[in-house]
This record gives structure tokens, sequence and C-alpha cells, in this order.
């Protein structure tokens, strides 16, 4: 039978793009362009290599506003077999705990699966709180900060890349992935592959279709709350500048002010 | 498979007492992270006259939880298992669950690294309640003990103030690096609560099969960091930082791009997506200053950069500021530290005749460090 994994998106505005308000705060979201979460590119492509040596289909699923379809078809694009959408405004300003929430129903809707994978973290919220969240709700083992991971002999295996070392871990499946920004190169999409994501389409599931109240989703259901944005005081920095035959004076300088000790 | 569950608004929230610190060991020591979240749990536990209770596990928690009052727990619960000797997700989340639950603390701390951070978002799902993620900051407020977490954002230009008004407990995770671990001392008086734990077979799916230790790169302990960017120009740009960092006592750091390319191994990354690290001083040569790069070293004591481009974003934060060549200015700076260097030994050599074993010990036990 084939093994049934499911890859979890985010779309984010390019964080190489985004503008901040200064007075506010907020993201100006309309300057920046869209893209899909670099460390879920990251998890799509270990999801792919996993079908490249195994038979495998890959369901796609974001949680988003109605736009975000086109991450799910450029996922499609480079290699995934369905896409779901799961959008409602009654999902908007979610935490991370509804989020996780929201994701787990879709995810127990689809019914079996062996593998679940996702980004370590987005670049627009970064806890890296969503990926074990989802593992939680269905209630099946993990292993996140990983660098590879493969599937044999009925088990899945992942490298997690820790501060003081690596560890290989080994799971029966089902279970969750979460991937590291940059652990691979994730491969391009193919214009066969593109129209052939165009011509399945990516389906749509709104609160209706899940098995949730509306109450636990969305803002509603967050336990948190941002109270608002504060500004960082800055500590005052001199700036004094130095060229290249004052370096002397500079190290003198910063002996007799006690900051350098040699 | 376990029914889905809502976020469960806390009934009774004046019933939540004390701060609660997770405390992630490594090597059979309580891991310097952890050691942080002593001292931004204690400031929040006396504010409001509460207890901090530190919660460890492992196969033998004996020493660990001497440990764990030394450097300023109150009360600390050890949790014991065969089963607890490494972290594996489940068990330890299973665990930590059971003992919030148990003991209802108003708050509850993790640090931030990746296991801490991979326990904790299963541990708020499993109390049903918020975390407030990747804070370096806290503050509680006297009369209501709502916590409000400050969490660096869009590229640390400012705070997001993230509170849990309605559950409980309030959880947070607090970034690696931010907070400065709390003196040990043997004396400190505390209670210790040391529990045998049995732990369900279905906690227990995960194998590790395999384990490479690395050195640990914990650039949040140096005193001086030199980091490279982009502006090295080629991977081998690093000898040339290296050499200042052994000059200085000091380690390396760099950006994410030059890590990306595959200049330098990811462990010394420093900003957003790296460490976060405030060394006495940090010199920045060829890095331009992105905030990506910035949130992870802006609290430096002194600031140096290194940058051919005169208006180099980098400058704004800089307490000095060498606009040359950094293939120029680095070994110029190496001479110069090395001429005053030469004459602050054999002043010593002069001043203490004898005495020199001393000076050459010392000097290594600071290297050592």
């Amino acid at each position: 039978m084939a093994l049934e994994i499911i890859c979890l998106i985010k779309q984010v505005p390019d964080s190489n793009e985004v503008e901040i308000d200064p007075v506010t705060f907020t993201l100006k979201r309309a300057t920046a362009r869209n893209v899909i979460n670099p460390s879920d590119e990251n998890a799509l492509e270990a999801a792919l290599r996993i079908k490249d040596k195994n038979d495998a289909k890959i369901t796609v699923i974001s949680m988003g506003p109605p736009f975000a379809d086109v991450a799910i078809l450029e996922a499609m694009a480079r290699g995934g077999d369905r896409g779901i959408l799961i959008t409602d405004r009654a999902f908007a300003g979610a935490d991370t705990y509804p989020t996780g929430l929201t994701l787990a129903a879709a995810i127990n809707k689809i019914g079996k699966f062996d593998i679940i994978f996702a980004g370590e973290e987005s670049t627009d919220a970064s806890t890296g709180h969503v990926g074990p969240g989802v593992a939680e709700f269905l209630g099946i083992e993990q292993a996140s900060y990983t660098s590879n991971s493969w599937f044999e002999n009925g088990y899945v295996y992942a490298d997690r890349e820790l501060e003081y070392g690596t560890e290989t871990v080994k799971m029966k499946p089902p279970c969750l992935i979460t991937v590291l920004t940059n652990s691979n190169i994730p491969r391009n999409a193919t214009l066969r592959r593109k129209i052939d994501a165009q011509r399945k389409g990516v389906e749509t599931w709104t609160l209706k279709d899940l098995d949730l109240k509306p109450e636990w989703v969305g803002k509603s259901g967050s336990p948190t709350v941002v109270q608002g944005m504060k500004g960082i005081m800055e500590k005052k920095r001199e700036g004094k500048r130095y060229g290249i035959d004052d370096l002397g004076k500079l190290v003198d300088e910063m002996i007799s002010s006690g900051v350098l000790k040699l | 498979m376990s029914g889905l569950l809502n976020a469960k608004v806390a009934e009774k929230p004046d019933e939540y007492k004390n701060v609660m610190i997770f405390l992630e060991t490594r090597d059979g020591k309580i891991a310097k992270p952890a050691l942080e979240m002593i001292t931004a749990g204690s400031k929040l536990a006396r504010d409001v006259n509460e207890k901090l209770i530190g919660v460890v596990m492992s196969d033998d928690v004996s020493s660990l939880s001497d440990e764990a009052g030394y450097y300023g727990c109150d009360i600390v619960i050890g949790l014991q298992s065969k089963a607890l000797k490494e972290f594996r997700t489940l068990p330890y989340a299973a665990m930590f669950s059971d003992v919030i639950m148990e003991m209802k603390p108003n708050i509850v701390l993790v640090a931030a690294t990746r296991n801490g951070r991979d326990m904790a978002s299963r541990v708020a799902v499993r109390c049903r309640t918020g975390v407030a993620a990747d804070c370096t900051e806290f503050e509680i407020d006297k009369k209501t003990r709502i916590m409000v977490g400050r969490k660096p954002s869009y590229g640390d230009s400012a705070f997001a103030e993230i509170l849990c008004k309605d559950y409980r407990p309030q959880m947070a995770t607090a970034r690696p690096g931010t907070f400065i671990p709390p003196e040990r001392d043997e004396k400190r008086k505390f209670q210790k609560d040391i529990r045998n734990v049995k732990i369900p077979d279905e906690f227990l799916g995960k194998e590790i099969v395999e384990f490479k230790p690395k050195k640990e790169m914990d650039l949040s302990s140096a005193k001086v960091i030199v980091s490279g960017g982009l502006g090295l120009g080629k991977p081998s740009g690093f000898k040339l930082i290296d050499e200042l960092a052994k000059e200085l006592n000091g380690q390396v750091g760099a950006t994410r791009p030059v890590v990306d390319l595959g200049w330098i191994s990811r462990d010394h990354q420093i900003g957003q997506t790296g460490q976060t690290v405030r060394p006495d001083i940090y010199i920045a040569a060829g890095i331009s200053g992105s905030p990506q790069h910035t949130m992870g070293m802006k609290k430096s004591g002194i600031i140096i950069s290194i940058n051919s481009d005169p208006d180099a974003e980098i400058n704004q934060i800089s307490d000095y500021i060498i606009t040359a060549d950094l293939y120029t200015a680095i070994p110029k700076l190496l001479e110069e530290i090395r001429k005053r260097k030469g004459a602050t030994v054999e002043e010593e050599i002069v001043k203490e005749a004898g005495t020199q074993k001393k000076v050459r010990s010392k000097k290594k036990k600071e290297n050592e460090e």
C-alpha cells in the first residue's frame, strides 16, 4: 500500500521584502511578495525524497487566506499529489493552539496517514510550535529539527540536529517530522507538473467541513493575545570612526577604558 | 488517537500559584539555558512573593536536584526513571504536564532550546493553554499576576507583547543567551521532592538509535566574538577572522548568508535563526548589518564594525567604526594588539620576576574558560 504523506505548508510574506510600519510596528503585507515559508519548502523536499524511493502519495495542506492556494499549487507543481486549502473567516487571528487543532482536524478528516512533514518554524511568527502541536492533537510521535529522514523496513528514521550533537531516531508510523531550513535543496517545479496541478486544482475546506466548533478556532480559540507592539529601546552607540592608521589608537582606547583585557 | 480538545479557560485562575521551570540537562548537568530560566523565573516569583519550582528529569536525579537548589530553585521536583535518561519528546512532555496539572503553577517557563521547544509545544496542548514563544523579557503584574512575555519581532525593531490572560498556566519559552545564569551557592535552602515514576509504554515508541555528539559551540558565553559576513568575499576569509578571535581569546561568529553558502558551519550562526549573543566585544567584519543578523548581537557590550562601506547599516549600532578593507584592517589590528600584548607580558615578567609560571598558568586557565 502506498505511503500516505501529508505536508503542511504556510504562505508567508517574503522576509527579504517585508517592510514594517515604523509607527504601528505592523507588517506592510501588501508590499511584500508571498512565498512558501522557507523551511516548509525543505519539508516538502524531504517528503518528495521519500516519495522518490517509495510508493507514496503526498497531500499538501495549508491553512490561510483564499489566495494561499498559489502556494499549494506551487507545492503540487514540485511533486505534491493533492492540495487542500483550509480557509474560513472563522480561522483568522489564530495563535498556535487553534492552528494546530484545525490542521489536526483536517488530517483526521483525510483519515489514513503515515508521515506528516512540516517546516521547523514560519518566518513570520517563528514559534516552531505548530508542527509538534499537530502531533500532540493527533497523539503521534514526532521528530523535530531534522536535517534528513528516510523510510526503511516499515520504520521512519530522522536525524535531529541539536545544539550538542545529532541524534538519529527511529519511529513507527504514523509520526510527524519537522524539517530545518536549508537542510536540502528544494527541487523546481516542472512545466508538465504545473499544468497538471492547475488541472487538478486545490480543494477548499471551511469550518463546516471539519469536526470543530466555531469558538474553538481563530481568535476566539486562542489562549494568547498580542497586547500590542512596543519599540525596543536601543542602547546609544557612539559610532566613533577610525581609519586604517588610527587602529593603534583604537586598541589603546579600548585597553584604557577597560573593555579590552590582554 | 486522542480526541481533539479546544483550549480551556481556567475557571479559578487564583488557584494557580508559583512559577515552574523545566530544567533541561546535558551530560548529567543542568544545561546553561535552563540555569537562565532560574534567573528569569525567580525574578517573576519574587515579584509576587511566590516560589520557584524547578522540575528535572533523568535516570538519576539526586545530584541534579541538589544543583537545581544551589542555583536558586525553592522547590525541586526530580522525576526519576530509566526511560528519562535522555530527552525524548513523549515521556518528557507527559511527565512535565502531569506535574503541571498536579501543582497548578501560575507560570511555566521553558528555555527555547530545540528540545525545549519540541516539548513545550506539546505540553501546552496537553495542559490546554497558550504559550508565548521565544521571549527575551518578562514582566508580571503584581495585582493580577498576569505575565507579559516580550518577543522580539520584525528583525528586532519591536517587541510583541504576548499575554495569556484567561488560561493557566501562563506558559512561555525564552530565548537562550538572554538571561544571565545565577550564582551557585551550596548554602541555599530548598525543598527536594524526588519521585520514581513509571512511564507508560505508549510514550516509548521513539528510539534513539545513534547519537553523534559535537562540541557545543556555545557562543552565548563568549566574552569576545569576531564575526564574518559576505564582505569576506571568500570562504578562506574565515582564517583571518579565526586568527583575530584566537588572539582575543574569543569565538568565531557568522551571518546567515555565509553559513548558507557553506563557508562556515551553522553552529557559528548569529541572528534570528541562529544564536543570540551578548559578548563584551563584538567585532563585525564584512557584515552589512541586516536586522536578521543584528537581532542576535545588538546587546553586545561594545560593537566594532570593519567595513569598506562608510554607510554600512551596521555602523548605526557600532561604538567603533573602522572604514577600511578588512584584509588590511584585521592584520593591522592584530599587529597593534600583539605589540601591546608583548609589552604586557614583558612588564609582568619584570614586575613579578620568579612568578612567571603563575602568569602562564593563569593565562592558560583563561583560555580554557
